[in-house]
């Protein structure tokens, strides 16, 4: 039965190459975009703390996605 | 009203979706590959090779489907200059190509133990195969283009234009005589696909729209903060 189920009766080979095919580029997409997503992250958060303490807690005040960002960053460390 | 659109709603609401999405994502795909791989019939004819349906054609409708909205926002983008159509197509451009590959890449694999070739040049792999060029100026257009009115007007005229071959790849395997079967799942009319394949594909096609979502919503994440960034001093 273990047999049949690897070689898919002859046709294992395009089976298994096609769900592999699939399932390697999707990894990699997810990967690829989840490391672009954390490095803009990090971008944006160093940029948030070079500013002045001033001009940090206006942005802060203003921008409700940098106060998430940096939640967020907080929840992580 | 309007408020509830406000780019940090978006994100807050992003980020809790992405947190759904996530804890439920193994366990529907795990379902899913059960069903296609092991609980599923093989076919009459095709034996076991029709198991790469279940990621063929799930692939090739999210690849049209992506172009579709694609479509569809760039008209209402052009008309009515609503800039965050633009964030929209530039995140789902990637996933529509990605998918749209797929479907080439799974059909070539389906190709050779069913039709005995890798490839032939007929109406339906043809009319795919410019979809997928379609997407990549698509996406070049964004790549090498620096002014935003500029790339919204060439993005948005690339788009109208491969419009045109989506109806050529839904209707061409009943316009020309071609390798292709035709379609067994219509939305008017009935199913010639038994209930025990639908319900692997169904499954599957499930788990590739959830895989579109998430990536969709780390892009768009990304281009929200991306916008934040530049406006930080500004805020």
């Amino acid at each position: 039965m273990i047999s049949n189920f690897i070689t898919m009766n002859g046709y294992g080979l395009y089976v298994w190459l096609s769900f592999s095919v699939v399932f390697i580029s999707c990894a990699v997409v997810y990967v690829k975009t989840k490391k672009t997503l954390k490095k803009y992250e990090q971008d944006f958060l160093t940029e948030l703390q070079a500013l002045t303490l001033e001009e940090k807690n206006k942005a802060l005040e203003n921008s409700k996605v940098a106060q998430q960002i940096l939640a967020a960053s907080s929840e992580a460390n | 009203m309007l408020k509830i659109f406000s780019s940090s709603n978006i994100y807050f609401f992003i980020q809790k979706l992405i947190k759904f999405i996530n804890s439920i994502f193994f366990l529907i795909l795990l379902i899913g590959l059960t069903f296609a791989l092991v609980l599923s019939p093989p076919d009459y004819l095709q034996g076991d090779a029709v198991r790469i349906m279940y990621v063929h054609v799930p692939s090739a409708w999210i690849g049209l489907a992506c172009f579709s909205v694609i479509t569809f926002l760039s008209i209402f983008n052009y008309i009515f200059k609503i800039k965050n159509f633009y964030f929209i197509n530039k995140s789902i451009a990637p996933i529509g190509l990605l998918f749209t590959c797929l479907a080439i890449v799974t059909g070539s694999l389906w190709g050779q133990p069913t039709w005995g070739t890798w490839w032939a040049w007929d109406a339906r792999l043809t009319s795919m195969l410019a979809l997928m060029l379609f997407y990549i100026f698509y996406i070049l257009s964004f790549k090498f283009l620096n002014k935003e009115e500029l790339i919204i007007k060439v993005s948005s005229i690339i788009a109208i234009i491969g419009s045109i071959n989506l109806p050529i790849i839904k209707y061409s395997v009943e316009w020309w005589t071609t390798l292709h079967q035709p379609a067994s799942i219509k939305i008017t009319g009935s199913n010639s696909i038994h209930s025990e394949m639908m319900l692997p594909l169904m499954v599957m096609l499930l788990v590739f729209l959830l895989y579109a979502a998430l990536i969709f919503l780390m892009k768009y994440k990304t281009e929200i903060i991306r916008i934040k960034k530049k406006n930080i001093k500004r805020s």
